[in-house]
């Protein structure tokens, strides 16, 4: 087996990672890994010597999901998914999670995909800011806004799910 | 030690690893006497490691033959044509997620609605529930033995081509179906019953512009309404079941219907 190949298939556990906080689904995420890694092998060449394998996947694997969810958004075929969508959330999907988890994971599902990608880059990945936003091909001002208003976001929607637990009795 | 004035957006920078090593000394004094800052910081870095611990698992599962192959050429490589199913999961935890927070969102842009059009529906389709469940001999217009002509009228009125979802793997049956009037326009209701006379009700307008979802209860131990909205069509599910089974009722009608709605 080849180095570079080598170098991918050690990235995988991590760029399962990525796809699984960008999806949820296990099996949607896979997905997304092997969407990223046919692609990645039909362009080896591209990937210059000396460049983290690390970072030419994850650049790779986050344009096909932004791609994707901007071709979904601009289609309003959103309308035709909750059938697989209903599956993917009833799922107890992973059994490991605990209620925290399964919180903070719902959560992360509804910030914008380009918040929740720069967040998680950054606070689950451990990329640095420069990094991060050459990823994703934004100047690092952006990417700034995107992780502090992601964060913003996602700890007002744990808020919001802990209000909303309390049932809510409308003043009329 | 550099004096400069801290933001909030230190707090970021600080939590990321990207605040220089000599403003950190600095920074958390001023974070000493910001306890509101303080604060923040603090729920940032929990959440942090929340998500953290979330996903720490994935790293530790076996990564999929499938996965593995493909890298190492065993199965042939081909034009990439995303897969079907990643993407049409993303977009519709899009759509059944993000709405959930709806009045969030709206409070965070400023708008402060208090009654947006999703409170609206779920309010409209609870009143209906509450009326008409409750009404034994009286509860629907069309009974369920006269299906096709339901189905018909009530899409021919409220102008949505409706299919009365089958809910008998949820346990219950339809019972049949009115109409009604939602806002300025028609609302159709469908009424359900299991075995024991527990009754649920699908109420679905075609009037809506916005995307949303969401659970919602007008007032305690009263029914619940799940509810959907999408560019042209609302549907909620109401009902006073235990909310996780009326959620899983709820996602299966309402995969029926939008089933129905493309057909």
């Amino acid at each position: 087996m080849d180095e570079k190949k080598a170098a991918i298939l050690g990235e995988i556990p991590r760029l399962r990672r990525y796809a699984r906080s960008l999806l949820r689904d296990r099996d949607s995420a896979d997905d997304l890994v092997q969407d990223c890694l046919e692609r990645a092998l039909m362009r080896l060449d591209n990937w210059q010597t000396g460049e983290s394998p690390r970072r030419w996947l994850f650049t790779i694997m986050h344009h096909l999901f932004i791609d994707q969810m901007r071709k979904v958004n601009r289609r309003g075929e959103a309308a035709m998914l909750p059938l697989e969508a209903g599956e993917a959330v009833a799922q107890p999907a992973e059994q490991l999670e605990g209620i925290a988890s399964r919180e903070i994971i719902d959560a992360l599902q509804a910030i914008s995909p380009d918040r929740r990608a720069a967040l998680v880059l950054v606070a689950i990945e451990g990329f640095s800011y420069a990094e991060a936003a050459n990823m994703l091909g934004v100047p690092a001002g952006t990417l700034m806004s995107r992780i502090a208003r992601g964060r913003e976001e996602l700890r007002g929607l744990l808020d919001d799910t802990a209000r909303r637990r309390a049932i809510r009795i409308v003043e009329k | 030690m550099i004096r400069r004035d801290f933001s909030e957006r230190d707090i970021h920078m600080a939590l990321d690893g990207e605040l220089p090593a000599d403003e950190r000394g600095a920074y958390d004094a001023w974070l000493d006497t910001n306890p509101e800052m303080k604060a923040r910081s603090a729920r940032f870095t929990a959440d942090r490691e929340a998500l953290r611990s979330a996903f720490a698992g994935v790293l530790d599962e076996p990564v999929p033959a499938r996965l593995r192959k493909v890298v190492l050429g065993e199965t042939p490589v081909k034009t990439v044509i995303p897969r079907s199913r990643w993407w049409l999961a993303a977009a519709a935890a899009v759509l059944l997620v993000t709405g959930g927070f709806g009045g969030y969102f709206a409070g965070m842009d400023g708008i402060g609605q208090e009654n947006p059009a999703e409170d609206r529906l779920a309010e409209q389709a609870i009143a209906a529930h509450v009326i008409y469940a409750a009404e034994k001999r009286h509860a629907v217009e069309v009974p369920a033995s006269d299906k096709d002509h339901l189905q018909t009228w009530l899409s021919n009125r409220v102008g949505l081509k409706l299919v009365a979802p089958d809910l008998t793997a949820n346990g219950f049956q339809l019972v049949g179906g009115r109409l009604l009037p939602a806002g300025d326009s028609k609302a159709a209701m469908l009424l359900y019953e299991d075995d024991k006379g527990e009754r649920i009700s699908l109420f679905v307008t075609a009037e809506s512009v916005e995307n949303a979802k969401g659970t919602y209860a007008s007032a305690q131990d009263g029914p619940q309404a799940v509810y959907w909205l999408d560019k042209g069509y609302g549907c909620a599910v109401v009902g006073s079941l235990p909310r996780e089974q009326l959620a899983v009722v709820a996602k299966n009608a309402y995969g029926q219907l939008l089933a129905g709605l493309a057909s």
